[in-house]
């Protein structure tokens, strides 16, 4: 896990986190010995070439990897990523930590917002996640209901369509034919219901990237009452992946979080 | 200063002549804005879940009870959620409460709205039935406990409108009109509205419902459109289960 800082034209800062948590700072190539460490919250002040004081902070996440910032004289940082970072009212590629654009002049949105931007994109991706996770269920789902849904309809054939069934189930009486249906409904049913919510969450995976409050905001509402209604249709469901529900619920209402807070802050 | 570069990335001074740079924009963040929008989407978290408890709790009960006194009595905690919820947005809610305001082009306009409507669920319930997709009967329970028509009319019709208008198109609507814009509140409180039904194969439908009872009280700055549009339909579907099944 690396980390890079243009902090400007003079001095580049890295933080390499190893095996075992170990991390290796560097300023413009030298090591600095740090006490910096990915299981605990950490904090390291130290010096730039430049005087200036720096401090790099390590925050532990229940989801996701660990929030890595560097804050010089108290202003936090933009890491530098593979995605150029461009101005927003000339689309030219800047560095990141410019205050200014340096082709159009305009000033430069603060660093905060680009943590925000990356919540935000983060809960999209978590919404693409879900819209695929959906579709695989249900085709696999589809396939294993009606595997076990071969002995009962082969027991159903034997019977007359129209007498009724001996045992009700969920407290309902069927007629063999009636239950007959209910039963090659069953596989179908499942498949629908989940290429449904798969397009569901692909739309709002797709509308995330004009309002992505309001894609995160709904789609953490959809997940939600899924999970719900599958834990009262079947009580043992509720824990099945259940790590997986909560980080992608964690990326959702974190999305939600700095969505609002970009929107919040241009309002 | 970068070769080629027009400006100082630091400092913003401009290498051709005196242009003015703005300030730096003030960085996102925790501020009121923020606390303000936070606090909102709390407050609608808050009412859909209180109202997505009570449909489970039904959901719960209805395996081992199949007595329509426990609709009627998730139908009160509802309405009594919904009340509590209003009058805490009372602002919001009593300009909503007035009739309608309306000329007659406006009028022909929400009518064609309704008849879209009732056109469009009828495909959609009538294509969900040739498939052979099994739908739930909302009087199945109240005619095996010999409850009248009236009962039915009051609890299948009457109140879900009442309750889900003052909510979704009351409550939430306008909460969310004030942190996005009239669109994407619109679209927002349609979505949670068909979620809250918990039956992902009506999601299209009831997405669809939710978007033309939001746009009449849009329109109409009334919620009451929306009641009797959403009133009539519920009633709708009632009548054609005990008169044309």
């Amino acid at each position: 896990m690396n980390h890079r800082w243009d902090v400007d034209d003079t001095t580049i800062i890295e933080l390499k986190i190893g095996g075992f948590a170990k991390s290796i700072l560097t300023v413009n190539g030298n090591a600095v010995p740090s006490s910096l460490t990915i299981r605990r919250k950490s904090e390291f002040p130290f010096v730039i070439p430049d005087g200036r004081h720096a401090a790099i902070s390590i925050r532990p996440q229940f989801a996701g990897v660990p929030r890595v910032e560097l804050r010089v004289e108290g202003n936090l940082m933009v890491p530098t990523e593979k995605t150029p970072v461009k101005c927003p009212s000339c689309d030219a590629v800047v560095k990141p930590n410019d205050r200014f654009c340096s082709v159009c002049g305009k000033a430069m949105p603060p660093a905060e917002n680009y943590i925000f931007q990356k919540s935000a994109k983060e809960a999209t991706t978590a919404i693409w996640t879900l819209a695929v996770l959906f579709a695989i269920s249900g085709v696999i789902m589809f396939f294993v209901t009606k595997s076990q849904d071969a002995a009962a309809l082969a027991r159903l054939n034997s019977l007359n369509p129209n007498d009724p069934f001996p045992n009700s189930i969920n407290g309902v009486a069927y007629t063999v034919a009636a239950l007959r249906d209910k039963i090659l409904w069953e596989p179908w049913g499942v498949l629908i219901v989940n290429l449904i919510l798969a397009v569901v969450m692909m739309g709002l995976a797709i509308w995330g990237k004009r309002a992505p409050l309001a894609a995160a905001l709904v789609a953490t509402a959809t997940y939600i009452v899924v999970i719900v209604t599958n834990a009262v249709i079947a009580p043992a469901s509720i824990g099945q992946g259940l790590y997986l529900k909560i980080i992608v619920i964690i990326f959702l209402v974190r999305g939600i979080k700095g969505a609002l807070a970009l929107r919040s802050a241009h309002a | 200063m970068r070769p080629g570069a027009q400006f100082c990335g630091a400092c913003g001074y401009a290498v051709a002549g005196e242009l003015d740079t703005p300030d730096r924009p003030a960085a996102a963040g925790p501020n009121s804005n923020f606390e303000l929008h936070w606090g909102k989407i709390k407050q609608i978290g808050l009412l859909f879940g209180l109202l997505l408890a009570s449909s489970l709790f039904l959901g719960i009960i209805g395996r081992f009870n199949d007595s329509p006194w426990s609709e009627a009595i998730v139908s009160a905690i509802d309405a009594l959620i919904v009340i509590a919820f209003a009058s805490l947005h009372y602002r919001q809610i009593l300009p909503l409460l007035g009739l309608p305001k309306m000329g007659g082009r406006l009028a022909l306009r929400l009518l064609a709205v309704a008849i879209g409507f009732a056109i469009a669920m009828t495909i959609y319930f009538a294509l969900l039935q040739r498939l052979g997709v099994p739908m739930l009967r909302v009087s199945d329970n109240y005619r095996k406990a010999g409850w009248g028509l009236w009962a039915m009319l009051v609890l299948v019709s009457l109140t879900p409108a009442v309750v889900e208008e003052l909510a979704f198109r009351g409550v939430i609507q306008s909460t969310l009109e004030s942190i996005f814009d009239r669109r994407d509140a619109w679209i927002i409180q349609a979505a949670l509205f068909s979620v809250l039904h918990l039956s992902p194969i009506i999601f299209p439908s009831h997405f669809i419902m939710g978007l033309c009872f939001g746009y009449l009280r849009l329109r109409s700055k009334s919620l009451y459109p929306g009641i009797i549009l959403h009133g009539s339909w519920n009633a709708l579907v009632l009548f054609q289960e005990l008169y044309w099944p």
